[in-house]
């Protein structure tokens, strides 16, 4: 039997400020706990030495504003580097199943990058996702958002990629940053039901949580035969959690990773650094490489105060079999989606920064390719905390593509390569590894 | 005048090293039944031409513990243990004996769940019931807070007296508790033999009249006062490799990044310097393939030796793991990889004739002396070089844990092989040749183990974890455990100087005072821990050691 993989990453010399909950201290007692567990001595397991992320890696997934460099810290690299290689490791049948205890997270990072949301800068996920589809040539990939956050990055990075399922449960965004991941929020025209979201009532408990999984990820799962399932895994829906209100325990996410079977998990939050996560890590660790978890439990954990209300499971329950019927019957949508007369779908959007205080004003447009997903159009303005106003255009071509689509999508970044409208022109042509921008003033094109 | 004898699988070989020189040396075949008398023969012959008045240090390099251990032949012992929540029972299947205790600590040394002192009596009756006298009670995190530990060394030592007991928190402060658990049990098995081998030198040494310092050599190159390894036996485990290791050490003088190789009678031993510095074994000591928090140099034992045979095989000539008799020009039967280097370099080793003999007897009409030495030099340098090679990678693919770390990761590119042991002549040019590097082979190479073990110092790692919230300090060695006074201005630089002062302390103790002075901090860490968005405290963990070394009377080996 092939060992798991465990990739312990906790950047003990990074934070983002001294009392941030992103700060050193957060993986140190997970340390202490899977250290004197001494899990890492045992055969079922092969720990891993973190990678570094290369610009071109990250910018296969985002335009990063001005360049990669300014959005990242040698953490990001190492942290992102430390999925690719839990990722390596698995495609190359070193391990059954890997997870990367990783920090700084990414799965509130966008497509687009002007600054830090949501403690992140860069999407660990999306950027491991498209290294798999580069190197090993993966077509289908499921990521299962289970961080008590909305993975808004993550959906809005495959939103309209129909081979890349997201799903995602959370504690509902009406109550919850970043105010995202409702039930209509599907996916784009072309990819209409690979996304999906699960908005969770808080004071949710393991009976509901584990409920969704049976009743909904699973059959999906089953039914999207994805090659790869990752899971983006945060251990903030604990019920000790400060910044959030669920009641998710550490043998219920012991048991999640048992019946989801992910090939890769990516640590994302998780901030009750001394009540959850010592314990959470060690339930993911060892459900993941078959180790019975029966007598892992948190210290303060009553499982009497921790019961389902009925009303609560009645309304899951409701939730699951609406989105079940999403997911069957996209075929059909987007079928319909396709017959539209439009040839561009347009979307405006604005984007908040929470922890760098910026707001991004976003347009994109979206090509309605009868044969392939389509290009993406991207126009975006922000003004970043040093005060300079960034106006950028990003031509975004998938790795699937058609050739008329990788053709349109290459004159686009062409027409606008000396537009003075913009201070940046990108192209990111996914189908030929191909990443560019130009800067307008300098007149300096940078090819990664 | 300084003696080292290095108790080996095959030989065990003493040296007097006196003001760079070696002065006297002997080698006699070893009595794994009785190492004790292997060890005097040792020193007899060592005394033989010498004043006894002018020996001022003998060191041992000794496999008492490490035989006792591998053959399984040590005291029955009852491990008990304390795992609160966490891994399943089975992941602990450490000693046919072993009972599991209610109680719970967590990682900042909290106590979460009591000592069930009725479950306890009833473990306890069934030890002795058994007719077991030795236990050893180790709780999870019991490094951190060794309350629950106490607890039941306290209660045994009123009802059972006649049970011995070790405590897992006196036997490392290191986090890690199954190698802590393992650790604490081949302690106490082995307690009692060591006890007794320690009996019979220091009688043995009495007769002889011999008064001098009496160390014993350590899997970290570190040496030992005899009385001092009576509580630390398993210290003394593969200290085999320490001594070459040392020995290579003292030989080069340079701090160099190198390969050390052993080159024995049947397996080479290989181990790496890094900046002058031996390297450690990232997980401690693995011994019956379970890992311990010994500290031990990372040392890879391939079987491949000089006596290893050379056969045959449908075509394939293949060089086999063990050896049938001595090399043919020392008047062996068979071909052997001496005999094959003897003959391919023309090295003149024994009867360069009787090499020659072997090799065309083997090859007969398949194959000419040429092939077959050409052949056996091509497998016995790729599978050096192949050892070699995934060292350096294990090395570099050690996980780190700060982005400082992996940014500078370093890459091991090796300056020089250094050569030991009888073999190592006839094979460490040719393949140093084939590697690119330089090599050295000193006139003192067949003896270096002896030697590295006569002038090594003592060594000594001082761990210090604080928390100023529980105002709790802890210290290892010792599992020392006390209140901080002053938990509200403790700093970095506080933490530096009890750390430091408790190596003096122990140094003392130890009677290695006058190398405490020698010492180097190896971890400084420190978090602040945060209540909502305050400080509410920090935590320190200080690592400062002994690092392995020479003795001050050494000044080098003169060439």
């Amino acid at each position: 039997m092939k060992p798991t993989g465990i990739l312990f990453f906790p950047a003990f010399d990074w934070a983002i400020s001294p009392t941030h909950p992103e700060r050193e201290e957060r993986l140190l007692y997970t340390r202490d706990q899977i250290f004197e567990e001494g899990i890492m001595d045992l055969p079922q397991i092969r720990e891993y030495q973190p990678g570094l992320a290369t610009d071109r890696d990250i910018a296969r997934v985002h335009f990063c504003v001005p360049d990669v460099a300014a959005q990242i810290t040698e953490a990001h690299l190492v942290s992102a580097g430390s999925a690719l290689r839990i990722a390596d490791a698995y495609m190359e049948g070193e391990i059954k199943n890997g997870f990367a205890i990783i920090r700084p997270p990414g799965h509130h990072s966008k497509t687009v990058s002007h600054g830090n949301r949501g403690f992140c800068n860069i999407n660990n996920e999306a950027i491991m996702v498209e290294y798999l589809r580069q190197k090993y040539g993966i077509k289908r990939v499921a990521i299962v958002d289970t961080d008590v956050h909305h993975g808004d990055g993550t959906q809005e990075i495959y939103y309209n990629d129909p081979d890349v399922l997201f799903i995602s449960f959370h504690q509902d965004g009406r109550t919850l940053y970043p105010g995202s991941g409702h039930m209509d929020e599907l996916g784009g025209p072309l990819a209409y039901g690979t996304t999906i979201n699960l908005p969770l009532a808080p004071r949710t408990t393991d009976t509901g949580i584990l409920y969704a999984l049976e009743h909904l990820i699973m059959p999906i799962l089953e039914e999207f035969k994805p090659e790869v399932i990752v899971n983006s895994a945060g251990q903030d829906n604990h019920y000790s959690d400060p910044l959030a209100d669920m009641r998710f325990s550490a043998q219920g996410y012991a048991r999640l990773n048992e019946m989801l079977a992910p090939d890769i998990a990516v640590l994302e939050g998780g901030y009750s650094v001394q009540t959850a996560l010592p314990y959470v890590n060690m339930g993911l660790i060892m459900a993941m490489a078959g180790i019975d978890y029966s007598n892992l439990r948190e210290p303060d954990y009553v499982p009497e105060r921790m019961r389902e209300n009925p009303a609560n499971l009645e309304y899951i329950e409701k939730m699951v079999r609406r989105q079940l019927q999403v997911f069957r019957q996209r075929e059909e949508q987007i079928a319909k989606n396709r017959k539209t007369r439009e040839r561009f779908h347009h979307i405006h959007k604005q984007i908040f920064y929470d922890t760098d205080y910026i707001h991004e004003d976003q347009s994109i447009q979206l090509r309605l390719c009868p044969e392939c997903p389509g290009f993406r159009l991207i126009e975006s303005t922000a003004q970043h905390r040093n005060g300079y106003y960034y106006r950028v255009y990003c031509v975004s071509i998938p790795a699937n593509a058609c050739a008329s689509c990788q053709a349109e999508g290459h004159s686009c970044y062409t027409d606008m390569s000396s537009n003075d409208r913009y201070d940046l022109v990108y192209l990111q042509d996914r189908a030929n590894d191909d990443y560019r921008s130009i800067d307008i003033k300098k007149d300096v094109e940078m090819v990664l | 005048m300084l003696i080292g004898i290095d108790v080996g699988g095959t030989y065990t070989d003493g040296v007097v090293f006196d003001q760079g020189e070696v002065i006297a040396t002997t080698k006699v075949p070893t009595d794994d039944s009785d190492i004790k008398s292997t060890v005097l023969q040792v020193l007899d012959k060592l005394l033989l031409q010498q004043d006894k008045s002018d020996i001022t240090r003998i060191v041992l390099s000794t496999t008492v513990v490490t035989n006792l251990l591998a053959t399984g032949k040590g005291e029955r012992t009852a491990l008990l243990l304390i795992p609160g929540y966490g891994l399943p029972a089975d992941a602990y299947d450490i000693s046919n004996d072993t009972f599991f205790l209610k109680g719970g600590i967590d990682f900042r040394g909290r106590e979460l769940d009591p000592l069930d002192e009725k479950e306890l009596g009833e473990v306890c009756n069934k030890i002795v019931a058994a007719g077991i006298k030795r236990a050893a009670i180790v709780s999870k995190f019991g490094n951190r807070n060794d309350i629950l530990e106490k607890q039941a060394h306290d209660y045994i030592k009123k009802h059972y007296p006649q049970l011995s007991i070790t405590m897992g928190s006196q036997i490392s402060g290191k986090l890690n508790f199954p190698r802590r658990a393992t650790t604490a049990y081949y302690t106490t098995i082995t307690s009692q033999e060591w006890n007794h081998f320690v009996d019979e030198i220091d009688n043995a040494l009495m007769e002889r009249g011999l008064d001098c310092e009496v160390h014993i050599l350590k899997a970290d190159g570190g040496t030992l006062a005899l009385q001092v390894s009576r509580d630390m036996p398993c210290e003394t485990v593969f200290s085999g490799p320490a001594a070459s290791t040392m020995g290579a050490l003292a030989l080069a003088q340079a701090g160099m990044n190198a390969v050390v190789l052993d080159i024995g009678g049947t397996t080479t031993d290989i181990a790496l310097l890094l900046d002058g510095q031996p390297l450690y074994a990232s997980k401690g000591a693995s011994i019956n393939q379970r890992y311990t928090h010994v500290n031990a140099f990372a040392v890879r034992s391939i079987a491949l030796g000089g006596d290893s045979s050379i056969t045959i095989n449908a075509g394939q000539v293949e060089v086999e793991a063990y050896r049938r008799d001595v090399a043919a020009c020392f008047g062996g039967k068979n071909a052997t990889v001496t005999d094959a280097f003897n003959y391919k370099f023309n090295l003149n080793i024994g009867d360069p004739a009787l090499s020659a003999a072997a090799l065309q007897q083997l090859g007969d009409k398949q194959m000419s002396k040429e092939e077959l030495s050409s052949a056996v030099f091509d497998i016995v340098t790729n599978r050096l070089q192949d050892a070699i090679t995934s060292m350096f990678k294990e090395w570099e693919n050690e996980p780190a844990y700060k982005v400082w770390e992996v940014i500078n990761k370093r890459k091991f590119t090796p300056e020089k092989i250094i050569g030991i042991g009888a073999a190592s002549r006839a094979i460490i040019p040719y393949l140093a040749e084939t590697m690119q590097v330089n090599h050295l082979i000193h006139q003192y190479a067949d003896v270096a183990n002896a030697l590295g073990a006569a002038v090594a110092r003592p060594t000594l790692v001082v761990n210090l974890h604080v928390d100023t919230q529980t105002k709790t300090y802890t210290l290892d060695p010792g599992g020392v455990r006390g209140t901080l006074d002053n938990p509200r201005n403790y700093q970095l630089e506080d933490a530096r100087q009890m750390a430091k002062k408790h190596l003096e302390e122990v140094g003392k103790e130890r009677g290695m005072a006058s190398y405490t002075d020698e010492s180097s901090f190896f971890m400084e860490e420190q978090f602040n821990m945060i209540g909502g968005w305050d400080r509410t405290g920090k935590l320190f963990d200080v690592g400062i050691q002994v690092t392995p070394g020479f003795i001050a009377e050494f000044k080098g080996v003169k060439i």
